[in-house]
C-alpha cells in the first residue's frame, strides 16, 4: 500500500543515503522522515544503509606520528626538499626498454663473430681481396657491339638486353 | 572554544608567515594536521613507513605549492586534496591498485542493480565483534574496491566529511559525490557479502 504522504518511493529512495549521512536540509529531511514512518519498504532500505555504515565504526589501527615529525618536515620543506615520492622515469627507459637491451647486445656479438668467421673462410679459399681486383679484358664481340652504340639515353635503354 | 572560522583564519595567518619563509609557522601548520593526514594515509597502506612517506610528501608538496593556495577553500580542504592525490599516486606507482574510471558502465551497473534489491540484504555487524576484527573486515573489503570508491567511503565514513567538502577535495560536483558514494556503498556491500557471506541478513 502506498503511504499517505507526499513523497513517492521513487523520490524517497535517492534521498536515503544523504539522510543517513546527515547531509539533507530540514526541508528535504522532514518529508522523508514522514515517508519512512509510513513505508516499510523504504524503511528497510534505510535500515540496510544504517547496517552498512556500522562497518565503518572502527577505523584501522592508527600509525603514530613520530616525535619531531613536524619540525623535520618544516626544515626539509624550507630547504627545498622535493620529497621521497618523485615521479617515475619515463616508461620508454623503464620496463619496456630493459628486456631489449641484452637481446641487442647478443645479436651484435653474434653478427661480429659471423663476420669474423666469414672473413677467415674467404682468406682460406685464397679469393682475391678487394684491392686486388682487376678489370678483365672485354671479349672481342662485346667490344664491337659497344663501338656501334649511339650515345643517347633511349638507345641505351633499348640496348639493355644482353640477348638481342 | 575555537570555532572553525577562527581555525581557518589562524591557518591563513600561518600560511602567510610560512610564505614569508617562517619555518616555525609551517611547522605549526604541519602539527595541526599531521594526525589527520597520517590517519588518511593509513587507509591506503598498512605500512607505517609508507604512511609516513605519504604524509611527509603531502606536506612537502603543500609547501612547494603554498603560493598557489587561493583561499577559495579552507587550508584543510586544500591539504586534503593534496593528500588524497599523493596517496592515489603512491598506489598507482606501487602497482597495488589500478586506476579505474568511475564512469565506466561496467563498473557502475552491477552495484546499482545490487543495491536496487536484487541481491541479499545486509545485516549489521555483531555487537560482540571486537573493534579490531571489525576494522580488519572493513579494510579487507575496502581493498577490493577501485581506489576511486575507496576514497569516497574513507572521506565520508571515517573522516566524516560533508558532501560539499568532499566535492572540493575531489574536484567534482556534489551530485557526482552522491552518485559515487551510492555506487561505492553498493560495491562495498557486494564485496562484503562475497567475502563474508555470514553478514547476509536471514529472511
Amino acid at each position: 500500500m502506498e503511504p499517505a504522504v507526499n513523497l513517492t518511493c521513487e523520490a524517497a529512495r535517492p534521498l536515503v543515503p544523504g539522510y543517513l549521512d546527515g547531509q539533507l536540509s530540514e526541508l528535504s529531511a522532514s518529508p522523508l522522515r514522514a515517508h519512512l514512518l509510513a513505508c516499510p519498504a523504504c524503511r528497510e532500505s534505510a535500515k540496510e544503509g544504517r547496517n552498512l555504515k556500522r562497518f565503518f565504526a572502527a577505523p584501522p589501527a592508527a600509525v603514530p606520528v613520530p616525535a619531531g615529525f613536524a619540525a623535520r618536515v618544516a626544515r626539509r620543506a624550507l630547504a627545498g626538499d622535493p620529497g621521497l615520492l618523485q615521479p617515475e622515469p619515463p616508461p620508454a627507459l623503464g620496463r619496456a626498454a630493459r628486456p631489449l637491451l641484452p637481446m641487442l647486445l647478443v645479436a651484435t656479438a653474434a653478427a661480429a663473430v659471423l663476420l669474423f668467421v666469414l672473413a677467415l673462410a674467404i682468406q682460406r679459399q685464397n679469393l682475391p681481396a678487394g684491392d686486388g681486383l682487376r678489370a678483365q679484358e672485354p671479349p672481342p664481340w662485346l667490344e664491337n657491339e659497344a663501338r656501334d652504340l649511339p650515345l643517347t639515353l633511349d638507345s641505351e635503354a633499348a640496348a639493355g638486353s644482353p640477348t638481342r | 572554544m575555537v570555532t572553525m572560522h577562527e581555525l581557518a583564519r589562524e591557518d591563513d595567518q600561518l600560511v602567510e608567515e610560512a610564505l614569508g619563509g617562517n619555518a616555525l609557522s609551517f611547522q605549526l601548520l604541519v602539527e595541526r594536521y599531521q594526525e589527520r593526514i597520517f590517519a588518511l594515509a593509513r587507509h591506503y597502506t598498512k605500512s607505517a613507513v609508507e604512511v609516513e612517506d605519504i604524509a611527509q610528501d603531502t606536506f612537502l608538496k603543500a609547501y612547494r605549492r603554498l603560493d598557489s593556495f587561493q583561499r577559495q577553500s579552507s587550508f584543510s580542504t586544500w591539504l586534503y586534496r593534496i593528500a588524497v592525490n599523493t596517496a592515489l599516486d603512491f598506489l598507482k606507482r606501487s602497482g597495488r591498485s589500478p586506476v579505474q574510471a568511475v564512469e565506466d558502465p561496467e563498473l557502475s551497473a552491477a552495484p546499482v542493480r545490487a543495491l536496487a534489491g536484487s541481491g541479499a540484504s545486509l545485516s549489521a555487524p555483531d555487537a560482540n565483534l571486537r573493534r579490531e576484527e571489525l576494522a580488519r573486515i572493513t579494510q579487507r573489503v575496502l581493498e577490493e574496491l577501485p581506489e576511486i570508491f575507496r576514497t569516497v567511503l574513507v572521506l565520508r565514513e571515517f573522516e566524516d566529511m560533508p558532501y560539499q567538502e568532499m566535492a572540493e577535495v575531489l574536484g567534482i560536483s556534489i551530485g557526482t559525490v552522491e552518485s559515487r558514494l551510492f555506487r561505492a556503498r553498493a560495491r562495498f556491500k557486494e564485496a562484503l557479502l562475497r567475502l563474508y557471506p555470514e553478514f547476509a541478513a536471514g529472511d
